[in-house]
């Protein structure tokens, strides 16, 4: 028997001692070991580290936390000092921004404070309660949909499967994730109060209740991921989501004239006050059992929203808002994951249509925000602020009608489903927008005794339906261009900004669609003639049936240069015939 | 004397580079109705390239493609009438079930009897038992079926696939040289790329290997 043969059977049992580098160095020395019989037979070593019966060290969860906080600081190339340094043109470009944002803040405010009216004193009483339900129906939403408490992949494979305290691990993910819930929704509530026209005393109640309120909401989803329950969310949910339409609903009965009502400003203030102290308790007595019961959270779960979080940065850095919906229509689907089929109806094109219209009976959840955008314009209104109204009105039609648009944004992301469909782009365009361009004209006729004044007209007629309808035309071409707008191409050269080099295209994905509507309802806002807007309307629909295709015209371009270039080195020349005289 | 044929599909000296590395050069082919082209190939030497240029989805440096006399183009409705592909970038709604989706495929190019024959498809890809799932719920090789079954549900004249056998079980690959060797007998155009040989072997009436170049 040779020495490699031999040499396990000499050796004694090794310690049961679990150290990585003793079974490198141990492989590394039967490698090497030489044989005397080259022509040997190979013998697999015999593993010498009898795991079984390895009594392992307890882990210590912060030491290993502080040991991948380690690494990741290692691969780490620069500071944040460093990046804003490079980048202080977009840093300083971003402070003037908010200055800017601030001082308009500051105005609306003392426009919204200096009205007096009654619609305007119930305005700002129920608006803020709207935002504040509305909030809270968000912060649940989102709350469910990542967790709140979530693991990355890496996390969930590496550790979540070994011996360990999990809740050591996630305690301070969840005390992170309230934090940031409590800042960002206080930051919020201040911001909304501040709009109102609220005092300064006031502004800090909203802002407290906005802020404990969601934090106790989440603390109390997080509560919920350790059952596996969701149901109970959902619940408060839809019920904060109600609230919030009802609130909106009697700003528009009281600005339109249907009701007459007074509200006791002591007592909202009081509520306002309750919210915030319920919001703490909620926080306290939720964030602490769920932070007893962190270790009964299912891995998949903690997975799943720690993937759909990297899903939605890397959507994030790309400034592709669009992908981050796909992502999340992906993941819904897949929780869905089975409906019950129907047959079409219709031929050709009516085909699509149709099928836009059972989706919509399918998925009547799609025309909630369309209800809500319905109010907007009387709640605008309510509080003073009607000449900011289509804007304010376009901007929440064009997040109310891209969930109606799903099927267009998928034509155009991938072009292997439209070339299965015997149309051209831009009727296929025009089919899967018809449902959204027919609810698009019966929120201009719904909106339009919001523009025209009840009671009181403000305008004339012809002024508030042309209003009317650009700004539902706004509203539903801004969501056409959303969710039919290319991502940033990173194929072609790069512009050199503060940060560095950045592809053509990326910043306006952040604003796409919202170009849309300043284009259109700017003129309007500017007391401009209306014949303005509807020109512009105009040009914006055919831009975006897809009839000025760029990439057609660039081949059509290359092939004359090309032409041209033939001609040039001598090929066949055109000869033009003399005219016959 | 007979009328020359038109052949549906003809491509006239392609040429694709991406970059300085040229991908195909100087490629021509012609397919007439009941023939059967596979392209073969090793990995990168260009089969998908070319099937991209053919589909539209990518555009060619220089040459010509015509698809039943007319000049390709991807956002021409007559092409795309005649046009069935299988390649890498089909994507589904992901909120139709698989019905759904041959459905729609069906009645948009105005099949008579949708539902006959949106069944009959069905139940060839034996995707019966998940015709109200949604795509995003499918396993991989269920999605190749469908994907195969949106180009069987619908009038067609040039049949263009990409490696239609990836993630096809023995049985499916069976299935599908049955399936393609009909057609072609019936008359369809198939260009084909594989790397399976019995698919090659059963279907295709010309083989055409790519050479990776240099």
């Amino acid at each position: 028997m040779s020495k490699r043969s031999r040499r396990p059977q000499a050796r004694k049992p090794a310690p049961p001692k679990l150290d990585l580098s003793d079974l490198a160095a141990e492989d590394a020395a039967v490698d090497s070991t030489p044989t005397d019989d080259q022509s040997d037979e190979f013998v697999a070593p015999v593993w010498q580290h009898d795991l079984l019966s390895v009594e392992p060290d307890p882990v210590d969860e912060r030491q290993l936390k502080a040991l991948m906080s380690t690494w990741r600081r290692g691969r780490a190339t620069k500071r944040l000092s460093q990046v804003l340094q490079d980048g202080y043109v977009a840093v300083f470009s971003v402070i003037v921004i908010l200055a800017m944002l601030g001082g308009a803040v500051w105005r609306a405010q003392g426009n919204a404070s200096a009205c007096e009216s009654t619609t305007c004193q119930v305005g700002r009483t129920l608006l803020p309660w709207v935002m504040l339900c509305a909030a809270f129906s968000l912060t649940l939403v989102c709350a469910r949909i990542f967790g709140p408490v979530v693991a990355s992949a890496a996390e969930g494979f590496w550790l979540m499967d070994a011996p360990i305290r999990r809740a050591r691990l996630l305690r301070r993910r969840l005390i992170g994730v309230l934090v940031a819930v409590a800042l960002g929704a206080t930051a919020m509530g201040a911001l909304l109060a501040a709009l109102t026209g609220y005092d300064p005393p006031r502004i800090v109640q909203w802002a407290a209740a906005l802020g404990l309120g969601a934090a106790g909401l989440t603390a109390f989803s997080a509560l919920e991921q350790t059952f596996a329950r969701t149901w109970l969310i959902k619940l408060v949910q839809w019920l904060s989501g109600l609230s919030a339409f009802v609130a909106l609903a009697t700003i528009t009965a009281v600005a339109a004239g249907w009701v007459d009502l007074t509200f006791d400003d002591w007592g909202s203030n009081q509520i306002v006050i309750a919210v915030a102290l319920v919001g703490a308790v909620l926080l306290l007595v939720f964030g602490l059992a769920a932070t007893l019961r962190l270790d009964q959270i299912h891995r998949a779960r903690l997975v799943s929203g720690g993937s759909l979080v990297s899903g939605m940065q890397g959507a994030m850095f790309a400034m592709d808002l669009g992908l981050m919906r796909d992502i999340l229509v992906a993941r819904e689907s897949m929780a869905k994951g089975h409906v019950r089929p129907t047959y079409g109806v219709g031929r050709g094109l009516s085909a699509l249509v149709w099928r836009e219209v059972q989706r919509l009976y399918r998925y009547p959840k799609r025309l909630v925000l369309w209800f809500v955008s319905l109010g907007v314009p009387f709640a605008v209104g309510a509080l003073g602020l009607r000449t900011f109204s289509p804007f304010i009105s376009a901007l929440v039609l064009l997040i109310a009608f891209v969930p109606l648009l799903g099927s267009l944004r998928v034509v155009t992301r991938t072009r292997g489903l439209i070339r299965g469909l015997p149309f051209s782009n831009p009727q296929i365009r025009i089919a899967l927008s018809a449902v959204a361009a027919f609810l698009a004209l019966l929120w201009s006729v719904i909106a339009f005794t919001a523009f025209y004044g009840l009671g009181q007209p403000v305008t004339s007629f012809s002024s508030a339906a042309t209003t009317s309808v650009l700004t539902a035309a706004a509203g539903l071409l801004a969501a056409v261009r959303w969710v039919t707008a290319k991502s940033a191409d990173y194929s072609n050269p790069m512009m050199q900004v503060g940060f560095g080099a950045m592809p053509p295209g990326l910043m306006f994905n952040l604003i796409k669609g919202i170009d849309i509507v300043v284009v259109v309802t700017g003129p309007l806002l500017l007391g401009w003639s209306h014949w303005i807007s509807v020109f512009i309307v105009g040009v914006v629909i055919f831009a975006l049936s897809g009839r000025f295709n760029t990439e057609e015209m660039q081949q059509m371009q290359a092939e004359l240069q090309k032409e041209k270039a033939a001609q040039k080195s001598g090929g066949p020349r055109k000869v033009i015939a003399p005219p016959k005289r | 004397m007979s009328k020359p044929r038109t052949p549906v599909l003809k491509v006239s000296h392609l040429t694709k580079a991406y970059g300085p590395h040229v991908i195909v050069k100087d490629f021509s082919l012609e397919v007439f109705g009941g023939e059967a082209v596979a392209l073969t190939g090793r990995n990168g030497a260009g089969k998908s390239t070319i099937l991209r240029c053919l589909v539209g989805a990518d555009r060619p440096d220089s040459g010509l493609i015509e698809v039943c006399g007319e000049k390709l183009r991807e956002s021409s409705p007559t092409i795309r009438r005649h046009l069935a592909t299988v390649i890498d970038d089909l994507d589904f709604f992901p909120d139709l079930s698989v019905v759904e989706h041959l459905d729609l495929l069906a009645r948009a190019h105005g099949l008579p009897d949708c539902e006959t024959a949106v069944d009959a498809v069905l139940h060839e890809v034996a995707l019966v038992a998940q015709s109200g799932q949604l795509p995003d719920t499918l396993s991989s090789g269920q999605r190749r079926r469908l994907a195969l079954a949106t180009a069987f549900v619908r009038p067609r004249q040039l049949l263009v696939l990409d490696e239609p056998e990836q993630r096809l079980d023995v049985e499916g690959v069976e299935w599908l040289a049955q399936r393609l060797k009909a057609e072609r007998d019936q008359g369809l155009a198939i260009v084909m790329a594989s790397h399976e040989p019995s698919l090659v072997e059963r279907v295709a009436t010309k083989t055409v290997r790519i050479q990776e170049r240099p």
